[in-house]
């Protein structure tokens, strides 16, 4: 790619990242969520894939980090889901709000989302989703990018 | 009042976003350096007065998930390069 390419593609990442985390932490008040936001992040990190190649790129998912994010999104979700299942018996059941007035209120303190729209667990699903979908997209592009050098070796 | 859940969250899923960008980007020809990231840093925070805050959240008239996820991507990029 060209150097013009190459001095704006990161910054220009830098940006779209953050606006995806913007999106995914919106989620609940206003248009996109976490697959948004999460799609968002990706995009970025696409970007300087594309641009710079994968060795090469500012921003490198290891397998390691990659397994990591990904499994704290996926268990992340699962335990909120029964953190309802067994208090109220409901999976999912949104312990940070406690609508139907089940579970005590020092659970709800500890599950409620710090903002002004009494939200509860729905920002915490989105950040979960987020966190899974940016590293599982990102590492699907990664491993497109990677064939052609597989099939070369072959 | 001031809602703190998009500075928090925002700030570590930016940490965790940051703790992806790499040490060794000069193997290229365009380095990004601090002032580099300075300038980012500037530009964050007019795109991020720019875009204004959520719908309910009077508190600041930025949008702050942006911007602590700017600062923790930035603050997981300079922990990357302290430890390596």
């Amino acid at each position: 790619m060209s150097t013009i390419l190459k001095i704006f593609v990161f910054p220009a990442a830098f940006i779209i990242i953050c606006l995806g985390i913007l999106t995914i932490l919106g989620g609940h008040i206003t248009p996109g969520g976490g697959f948004q936001g999460g799609a968002m992040i990706a995009g970025g990190i696409i970007l300087c894939v594309i641009t710079y190649g994968v060795e090469k790129s500012p921003i490198q998912l290891s397998h390691d980090f990659i397994s990591t994010v990904e499994s704290v999104g996926a268990l992340g979700y699962i335990f909120l889901g029964l953190v309802g299942l067994f208090t109220t018996g409901f999976f999912l059941y949104n312990t940070g709000t406690d609508f139907y007035h089940l579970i005590a209120s020092s659970i709800v303190n500890i599950f409620h989302y710090p903002d002004v729209t009494n939200a509860g667990i729905v920002p915490y699903l989105n950040i979960l989703v987020g966190l899974k979908v940016f590293v599982g997209l990102s590492a699907i592009v990664i491993a497109f990018s990677q064939f052609r050098r597989i099939e070369d070796s072959d | 009042m001031l809602s703190l859940g998009p500075i928090i969250f925002g700030f570590i899923i930016g940490f965790v976003v940051g703790l992806a960008l790499n040490k060794d980007s000069t193997k290229n020809k365009t380095r990004f350096t601090k002032s580099s990231f300075a300038v980012i840093l500037i530009v964050a925070v007019l795109v991020a007065w720019q875009l204004g805050p959520f719908p309910y959240y009077d508190d600041l008239p930025i949008a702050t998930g942006f911007l602590s996820g700017a600062m923790g991507m930035i603050v997981g990029k300079v922990i990357v390069n302290t430890v390596n």
